[in-house]
């Protein structure tokens, strides 16, 4: 069995190329070249049946994945899907499941489950769960448990695997010479970090690479190599240890093409705008076009509480840069575990950030969709308005809120309404002021 | 004599020592920008106990909030809920665009009950008084807004949304090809609703030298309004939108040579592309002056969620040079704010100006992000709730948090703990 990135490589056009090249309004052959190319992927785990596929990259929609997961003992699996559902119906594109305790097969099952599109998993999570448990500490993990993880979570359908395989010992002692600020924000980077340095071991993810992409093969799972060094505050944005690690990532990205698995890249983090392009067109340039998975990126790390809002600035400009996937930021972030309302929203903003880029980029019938709306709010046919709203639940709700008591179609300017004043002398309607 | 005619005369007013204090910077570099007009500082003669504000080149983007009446809400209690929430949330400005009930009753109760700078769009009343005493907003006469700007003027506004630089020369490109919008301005709106239907020029063009005599007298910020700023990002940039800026430049000049302070309005609804594109085109053709920005919104198909696409435009126009952004609350396109939706509009445009302060190297808004990184890995809970941008929020989530300092895994045997001592962060 080949994967989705061999059958490209042969010039065959597989079912899910035909699937994707149709939502995106574009020829079959321009995903074949995308993925054959690498600057596509369409994670789509051989062991998944009945799901939408999903192509991300280069040239098409910017994708939005949500996270969810099982987190401490106030979580459990009927809440964490409950998310799922609320961000699958806002149209979220992927989900991922980042259980780090409780029962983490069976919440994976849930998810695989609940969600219509890609899944992707953090294998770390299950295999520090499961050391703590057998042995009371996650320092004691050991490495064939790891890859144990790694082949069951992939053995049991999912899409993609974020693998933190370029945090060296190296990258870790650059992190720690240069003085980070924050060298601990990844959950995954920093227990791996801890794993390394009490062990004396160098990361096994790095070490045994060929092992990681044998599975990924095996299962045409797409790797999502994730960066234990991405940015946990603005001041850490583009240092040593991060640039670093994406030249690790970057020689991953080279082995994993030539080992026929599909692979996209993961990023920051925090970045100040000023940054945003730099960050993406490093990736693009070390990591030879492969798709950037983006978390936010937040703009200001003083925004507890409006999280979801900074990262869609960040989410935005990077998308626009050439990020082709952004991982939400809900408004919890910081402070606390999402609830299924932040999740939405979380999904929400990541989807405006998305499609303004795409607008940016000129992504096929992107303009078309702002075009159909504003001529709807000129005609002023609110049921289109709402119908073409980005989410049209909540358009319809404040407009009855906000506007419920107007005697005129909306209440923004009641009577006064500039769109009406003025189509009665520019446009073909009779003059009522 | 008005700040500008003081800055250029060498004069450091108290207003010039106030903003240098709170920009930690310089007095010699606010007189320099407001003598050189890159810099303005809207505040009436008339106006006590304000907080002076700097708006301009090389200062903090402030954040301006919307609030008044209208035709179906003239609730003057919930309206002064919205200005204490509001200036509670820390925005630098308002600007109260009433349209309904006891106009000039709302207008004091903004000026005494904010002490910020305060704004208005006097046309608004001109279009009102007319609809009442004259049966309709066509047949208001030039001197009716004249007279509605001195009274403005005189009651202490500092500083005024007028839409001087239309004309019949902008609107023809509206006749001839038409726009998906149109015009989305309210005050354009009427003004060529009046202009068309009364086949006369703009008086606020045509007499601009009347206007600027009486903003020269109490010292109003003159903002000159853009009447065609692009209501859908397929009218961005388009030739009425850049036919108006061009007059607007030219107000700009006449406005400086006569000693009166003056910004610039501008969009609207505008594609990320299109930004600094927007941005440069206007620091060109209005020779630097300070620009005011509504948003910018970076897609018109998110109705509930506009405060983040006006958070993503307004990030980068001030990235790209804006001052001074003005907020878009959730409600808007679909009816009026609540005060939930006005706090949340200005947080979100607040999060936009202070990521564009960061991107342009502002070394207050820097230090608050490192400080806040240094909190968050010290775990100094009181430390991130002061920092963060809602402190009031930050305190609800976090409280409960206090003193757990261990991952939701393993307890103190936990490699996360190892790394951070391995950091000597532990």
């Amino acid at each position: 069995m080949v994967t989705q990135l061999q059958s490209a490589l042969q010039g065959e056009i597989t079912p899910e190329i035909e699937q994707v090249a149709r939502q995106e309004g574009v020829t079959p052959e321009f995903i074949r070249q995308g993925v054959a190319g690498g600057s596509i992927v369409i994670p789509r785990n051989r062991n998944r049946d009945g799901i939408v596929p999903v192509a991300i990259g280069a040239g098409l929609k910017t994708k939005v994945s949500a996270s969810v997961g099982l987190y401490g003992s106030t979580c459990n699996i009927a809440m964490e899907v409950a998310k799922i559902k609320a961000a699958v119906q806002a149209g979220t594109n992927a989900i991922m499941d980042l259980s780090v305790s409780g029962d983490i097969d069976a919440m994976r099952k849930e998810t695989l489950a609940a969600t219509p599109t890609p899944v992707g998993t953090l294998p770390l999570y299950q295999a520090l769960a499961e050391a703590a448990e057998k042995y009371g500490s996650t320092t004691k993990m050991e490495e064939e448990a790891l890859f144990d993880v790694i082949e069951r979570q992939a053995a049991a359908g999912v899409d993609f695997l974020a693998l933190h395989c370029g945090t060296t010992m190296d990258v870790v002692e650059r992190a720690k010479k240069e003085g980070r600020i924050d060298p601990l924000v990844s959950y995954g980077g920093s227990h791996l970090i801890g794993w390394m340095v009490h062990n004396q071991r160098e990361n096994p993810l790095y070490e045994n690479y060929d092992r990681v992409l044998e599975i990924a093969r095996k299962y045409d799972v797409t790797v999502s190599l994730a960066d234990g060094m991405r940015p946990g505050c603005l001041a850490d944005s583009l240092d040593g240890a991060q640039v670093q690690e994406l030249v690790i990532l970057g020689e991953m990205v080279r082995r994993a093409k030539e080992a026929g698995v599909q692979v996209m890249v993961k990023g920051p983090g925090h970045v100040p705008v000023n940054q945003l392009k730099a960050t993406v067109t490093l990736q693009k340039s070390l990591c030879k076009g492969a798709p950037y998975f983006v978390f936010g990126p937040v703009v200001t790390d003083i925004a507890a509480g409006y999280d979801h809002i900074s990262a869609a600035v960040g989410g935005a400009i990077s998308a626009w840069a050439g990020a082709e996937f952004l991982c939400y930021v809900t408004a919890a972030e910081h402070l606390g575990l999402p609830g299924v309302e932040e999740v939405r929203e979380g999904v929400i903003a990541a989807l405006i950030a998305a499609h303004a880029s795409d607008l940016a980029k000129n992504i096929p019938g992107a303009a078309q969709w702002d075009l159909e709306i504003s001529r709807a709010r000129k005609e002023l046919n609110w049921e289109k308005q709402i119908e073409l709203a980005i989410d049209p639940e909540r358009a319809g709700k404040l407009k009855k809120e906000r506007s419920g008591d107007s005697s005129a179609g909306c209440a923004m300017c009641g009577k006064y309404c500039a769109m009406e004043v003025v189509s009665g002398y520019l446009g073909t309607s009779k003059h009522n002021c | 004599m008005t700040q500008v005619l003081a800055a250029r005369s060498g004069q450091i007013t108290p207003e010039m020592e106030a903003v240098a204090a709170r920009e930690n910077m310089d007095v010699e570099l606010i007189r320099a920008g407001v003598a050189a007009g890159t810099i303005v500082i809207p505040k009436n003669k008339n106006r006590k106990s304000v907080n002076p504000c700097g708006i301009g080149q090389g200062l903090r983007i402030k954040v301006n909030a919307l609030i008044g009446t209208s035709s179906d809400r003239e609730d003057l209690e919930m309206e002064k809920r919205k200005l204490i929430i509001a200036q509670n949330a820390g925005c630098d400005t308002f600007m109260d665009l009433s349209t309904g009930g006891d106009i000039d009753g709302m207008r004091r109760l903004t000026l005494s009950t904010v002490n910020v700078p305060v704004g208005c769009v006097p046309v608004y009343q001109a279009a009102i008084d007319a609809i009442e005493k004259r049966g309709s907003i066509v047949a208001m006469q030039e001197d009716d807004i004249f007279a509605a700007v001195e009274k403005q003027a005189a009651a202490g506004m500092d500083f005024m949304a007028i839409h001087s630089a239309l004309n019949f020369d902008v609107l023809k490109p509206l006749q001839w090809k038409g726009r998906v919008a149109d015009i989305v301005s309210r005050g354009g709106a009427f003004l060529t609703g009046w202009m068309l239907h009364n086949q006369r020029e703009n008086p606020l063009y045509e007499q601009f030298d009347r206007l600027l005599a009486i903003l020269g007298e109490y010292d109003v910020t003159l903002s000159v309004g853009d009447a065609i700023r692009p209501g859908a990002v397929a009218d961005s940039l388009d030739e009425a939108q850049l036919r108006g800026l061009a007059v607007a430049g030219e107000l700009v000049e006449r406005a400086r040579e006569a000693g009166v302070q003056v910004m610039v309005e501008g969009p609207g609804h505008v594609p990320m592309h299109h930004v600094e594109s927007t941005m440069l085109l206007q620091k060109r053709l209005c020779n630097n002056a300070p620009y005011f920005v509504l948003g910018t919104l970076a897609t018109d198909v998110a109705p509930g969620y506009d405060h983040i696409t006006a958070a993503i435009g307004g990030a980068l126009a001030g990235a790209a040079g804006v001052d001074f952004i003005c907020y878009v609350t959730p409600a808007e396109h679909l009816g009026l704010p609540t005060e939930e939706d006005v706090k949340e509009g200005v947080i979100a445009a607040r999060i936009a100006a202070h990521a564009a302060d960061i991107a342009r190297g502002n070394k207050q808004a820097l230090e608050r992000d490192l400080q806040m990184a240094k909190a968050r890995v010290a775990m100094d809970v009181d430390k991130q709730i002061s920092l963060s941008i809602d402190p009031d929020k930050s305190r609800q989530a976090l409280e409960e948090e206090k003193g757990d300092k261990h991952c939701a895994l393993c307890g103190p045997d936990c490699a996360a703990q190892v790394a951070a001592k391995y950091f000597g962060i532990a």
